[in-house]
């Protein structure tokens, strides 16, 4: 199990840590602890010094802030105070991850200072902490509600916030931002204006409000409203056992299904310490790789249809069908998988599953083949893709954007490369990478990271084994064969309390981050050793790609703007969750 | 594993000034397009639309559709409201209001079973809790309601019903080995494997294992092989 391997690396990690830490000011206040992650725990008064130690100290460089979550502690034991905001931070150079928890003293009020100075993408991180924990930022330059509405009270993710209220939200409660009520001094000239693009307009995908001060055509001011598809997946997961979370997790980037579930499903087998069986691990890396294509399809397709390609759009969504098909046959879903259990899959695949695999890896390549001939050279493409929605290498770290954004601006940072899960490693592939960090090369390194899912899917077919199981056998944690269900007491016993109370899931915390479709794809979930999490935290890949949405269209035009959030890839289920 | 390949060098990041052009681009791009019309006038069913209500989808016999209730052979429903799907749904869609059989072979049954299809996610979870065989699923999808309270759908709705599997076909079904969708007969019964861990570590204790209990028997009959009957009972 890779856990324990891990478990001595980090060790190191954490001694070092330590030992660096010594020779700083800092030592006195900040306890370091090793967890499934090196962990430092800081007072709000030496956060800030911590943050920039970290950010800037030549040894340590965490210049990624990956997540940034509250965690009320009212219901748990052992914890000194009752908030806590955890950041989980990544250093690029060293390929290590670090957890920041910041013990925050006072309940009634609790104050800490925004770390969004250090690494800007706190900014959306904590206002999403200050909204659903009440967490006060000192500092932050915009802190207000982010995923509930503006007329919402109260901090839903509190222990002690009764879930039945309902609070209406009417046209007058909408706040807008404050530089829209300040007049311009040029608010009569006719070209500077205020607009609103969304919260539903087509070119947003999903349900995302863009406001923004135009110039003539170009915008010189921007913000964006999420929260519009706020389902409480959080808040839900809470209350329910580990397993009944699977479903929820399907929702979340519904493009790409299956990969949340498998990176819930991890971060809980990693905290059960459970083996899954090989063809297990294959099947799913299998079907996540179709999953990443079909992903890539629909964020292409739906790009060139908002700049007005709708032939590509067809074209993109055959390969999608086909690949529905196959997962339909494998879980009776096409869109809500729900396939994937803590322990292994729900049913083993279909009989003819490596013969489907490999009729697609057939099907596949003449669509891609024909799409890079009607868009790489094409004019129009270019001039909509090329050079616009750029950003740089600093820029898109600052900001804690992962996957292809990221890789885009030549930064070669593929979780799947960098901490290979499953079986990643044993392929033969390569992370594709551009430099330019504008649209275009997005859509270069979406085309290619196709093309070496094709290449993982064909040597991961070549080694799956024709028989075997695709789930444990730990009935604490899976579910016995019906068979023995019907027919044996003692399997019967186990059914009925994984059903009944879920899975016991032994007290701890973990982070457990995949590479999603769209960057890399993180839960971290804390446990009580009850049958469901205490807390749940999803890092979504597109909420800090959402976020920087706003700074990366400064200065270009509108149709600029709808062509750079197709290639961010924001899926509203994941971003709003 | 491998390298790191930059594909921003790949593609020349000017265009020539043929394609610049852009007249010798759009035919170059008609080629393409006109070349899928041909291919698809050509082989009709290599398109992936269909002509949705005269053709219908072929699912899988794992599609998660409308749920039924599986009845025993004089029937009555399998079910012994054992409230082990309505634990298990993750939506809260399933109501079982339990009562007691006035056979005594079957104990408790159904009074009340409504699912809420509305709050329904189809995850199949209530299936796979199911220790009775009592709740499948079916192929059929296509449910449009008039009203949210037409959305319930109670005993008299979930029964199976003949046309059921000859018309939409049975959809997820328990997990039997195999391709997982044929039910085992008694023969091909699968070994009863103990859990990791406990039986395991009683044999190291060499603590005397049970042997293995008797089921009651084949599913459909009534028994009362090893139920003591309470003589407060009726």
């Amino acid at each position: 199990m890779t856990a324990v391997v891990e478990a001595g690396a980090l060790s190191a990690a954490a001694e070092r840590l330590r030992r660096l830490l010594s020779r700083t000011p800092l030592e006195s206040s900040v306890e370091v602890k090793d967890l499934d992650l090196p962990t430092l725990e800081v007072g709000p008064e030496s956060w800030l010094a911590l943050a920039k130690w970290l950010r800037d100290e030549p040894e340590c460089r965490y210049d990624l802030l990956l997540d940034l979550a509250g965690v009320d502690n009212l219901r748990r034991r052992g914890r000194e105070t009752r908030f806590e905001s955890v950041a989980h931070l990544l250093s690029l150079t060293r390929n290590e991850h670090l957890r920041v928890k910041v013990l925050v003293p006072d309940a009634e009020d609790p104050v800490l200072p925004s770390a969004a100075g250090i690494w800007p993408a706190a900014d959306w991180y904590e206002r999403e902490a200050f909204d659903l924990f009440g967490l006060r930022f000192t500092g932050h330059p915009n802190l207000k509600r982010i995923l509930c509405h503006d007329a919402f009270v109260g901090h839903p993710l509190r222990k002690d916030y009764a879930p039945g209220q309902r609070w209406m939200f009417t046209d007058a409660d909408m706040e807008w931002p404050e530089w829209t009520k300040q007049t311009d001094e040029r608010a009569g000239h006719f070209e500077t204006q205020t607009i609103s693009i969304g919260p539903a307009h087509p070119a947003t995908h999903g349900i995302v409000h863009l406001i923004a001060r135009l110039d003539g055509e170009r915008i010189v001011r921007a913000e964006t409203k999420i929260g519009y598809l706020h389902r409480c997946f959080e808040k839900m997961s809470e209350t329910h056992t580990w397993n009944q979370v699977i479903p929820f997790t399907d929702r979340l980037n519904y493009i790409s299904a299956m990969i949340n579930g498998i990176a819930y499903v991890r971060t809980v087998e990693s905290m059960l310490g459970v083996e899954i069986p090989e063809r297990g691990r294959l099947v799913r890396t299998i079907l996540s790789e179709f999953n990443r294509i079909m992903d890539h399809c629909v964020d292409i397709g739906a790009n060139l249809v908002d700049i007005g390609a709708l032939t590509s759009f067809w074209y993109y969504y055959q390969p999608r069908e086909q690949i529905y098909d196959l997962i339909e046959a494998c879980c009776g879903a096409r869109l809500t998988v729900s396939y994937v259990r803590v322990g292994g899959l729900a049913i083993d695949v279909p009989e003819d599953f490596d013969a489907r695999c490999r009729r697609l890896l057939e099907t596949i390549p003449p669509f891609l083949d024909d799409m890079e001939r009607l868009i790489n050279n094409n004019r129009i493409a270019r001039n909509r893709l090329q050079g616009t929605g750029v950003m740089t290498r600093e820029q898109a770290i600052a900001w804690g954007i992962t996957g292809p954004m990221l890789r885009s601006c030549g930064v070669p940072y593929d979780v799947r490369r960098s901490r290979p899960y499953d079986f990643y490693d044993r392929f033969d592939w390569d992370v594709p990478i551009a430099t330019d960090g504008d649209n275009f090369s997005r859509y270069l390194v979406r085309m290619e990271e196709m093309r070496q899912s094709l290449k993982i899917i064909r040597q991961a077919l070549d080694i799956l084994p024709d028989k075997g199981a695709v789930s444990s056998d730990d009935w604490h944690v899976v579910l016995p064969p019906k068979d023995a269900v019907y027919h044996d007491m003692e399997s019967l016993i186990y059914h009925f309390k994984l059903v009944m109370e879920g899975i016991r899931v032994p007290a701890g915390e973990r982070y457990e981050w995949v590479e999603g479709a769209n960057g890399e794809l993180g839960f971290y979930a804390i446990s009580t050793g009850g049958g469901g999490p205490y807390r749940l935290k999803v890092r979504p890949p597109c909420f800090p790609n959402m976020a920087a949405f706003e700074k990366i269209i400064l200065g270009g035009t509108i149709s600029d703007a709808i062509a750079t959030l197709g290639t961010l890839n924001v899926i509203a289920g994941e971003l709003d969750r | 594993m491998s390298g790191v390949i930059d594909v921003g060098a790949r593609v020349p990041r000017k265009l020539t000034l043929l394609q610049r052009l852009y007249y010798p681009e759009i035919v170059r791009g008609l080629r393409v397009t006109i070349g899928h019309l041909l291919r698809n006038l050509a082989n009709g069913r290599r398109l992936p639309t269909i002509q949705y209500p005269e053709q219908r989808r072929n699912y899988s016999g794992r599609f998660r559709g409308r749920h039924i209730l599986k009845t025993r052979e004089d029937g009555t429903f399998k079910c012994v409201a054992c409230y082990m799907c309505q634990q298990a749904c993750p939506a809260e869609c399933i109501t079982i209001v339990a009562g007691e059989h006035p056979r005594v072979a079957y104990e408790k049954y159904p009074v009340v079973f409504d699912i809420d299809m509305l709050r329904c996610v189809f995850c199949g979870f209530c299936v796979d809790a199911c220790p009775k065989d009592a709740i499948w699923m079916t192929r059929d999808h296509e449910m449009a309601f008039f009203s949210r309270q037409d959305a319930i759908f109670s005993l008299d709705r979930l029964r199976e019903k003949p046309e059921d599997s000859a018309k939409a076909g049975y959809g997820y079904r328990p997990y039997y080995p195999g391709d997982g969708t044929t039910p085992p007969t008694d023969a091909a019964r699968m070994p009863v494997l103990p859990g990791s861990g406990e039986r395991d570590r009683l044999r190291e204790t060499r603590v005397p294992l049970p042997g293995r209990v008797a089921g009651p028997g084949p599913l459909n009959a009534p028994s009362t092989a090893n139920r003591a009957v309470n003589p407060s009972r009726p």
